[in-house]
């Protein structure tokens, strides 16, 4: 709760202002605007740490019944980050040959866990809708 | 702190209901196993130590026992049409 829905409610209780009008004043608050903080009955992601990563590849309506519903901890992810800084250099170097016969241009050994932090920080507010032809895909955090 | 899922669920096919796997039942094994075989990595890590292997071994117990622990929460769902493929982590 944030001070001014405190604020209101004190007001309220000393009967200086009404019902009705303390009803309008924390419509007009919101969801503890001044603090951005929530309650737990409240999503997390707008003040918390994202805690899964999702992807939904969901079929359009009349394009078959195949579908994917993946749901990865951040901290697994965190985990992997971890690992690949104790991969030897020579084995990096086969990881990183092997991404580039698939075209991404990437040096796993430049992944640092402080950058991961960067990352997941970034993802809080992304989601990516890809509508292909015969399916959706919804890539998000939670 | 966490600490590793207890049970994973698995469903794989058309089977209508899929399998409680109870992975608290393997976790004391496992210690167990860790804590008799802690001498031995430690050997190994200690004669691998010049090459790149050893630090690699010294903390594959701890960064396994991390991977495991954030495995709770994890979900796979994939039908694939005539395939189905449950697995979470609770």
């Amino acid at each position: 709760m944030s001070d001014s829905q405190k604020r209101i409610l004190d007001l309220l209780a000393e009967k200086k202002i009404s019902v009705d009008e303390a009803q309008r004043l924390l419509s007009l608050t919101g969801p503890d605007k001044d603090t951005g903080t929530q309650g737990p009955q409240e999503s997390a992601r707008p003040g918390g740490k994202p805690r899964y990563f999702r992807v939904q590849v969901q079929p359009e309506a009349g394009s078959g019944k195949e579908s994917v519903n993946v749901r990865i901890p951040m901290a697994l992810i965190h985990a992997g980050i971890k690992l690949t800084s104790l991969i030897p250099g020579h084995a990096s170097e086969e990881v990183n040959e092997a991404l580039r016969e698939k075209g991404i241009d990437f040096d796993v050994r430049n992944l640092k866990p402080e950058d991961f932090e960067e990352l997941v920080a970034a993802l809080t507010d992304l989601e990516v809708d890809v509508k292909g032809g015969r399916e959706k895909v919804h890539i998000y955090v939670e | 702190m966490n600490y590793p899922p207890l049970l994973m669920r698995l469903g794989i096919g058309r089977r209508r209901f899929p399998v409680w796997l109870p992975l608290f039942l393997l976790w004391p094994v496992a210690a167990a196993l860790a804590i008799v075989l802690a001498p031995l990595v430690l050997l190994a890590a200690l004669i691998l130590w010049p090459s790149v292997w050893g630090k690699l071994v010294l903390l594959s117990g701890p960064i396994l026992l991390r991977i495991l622990s954030a495995l709770r929460g994890l979900e796979l769902n994939l039908n694939l049409g005539s395939r189905l493929l449950q697995i979470s982590f609770k």
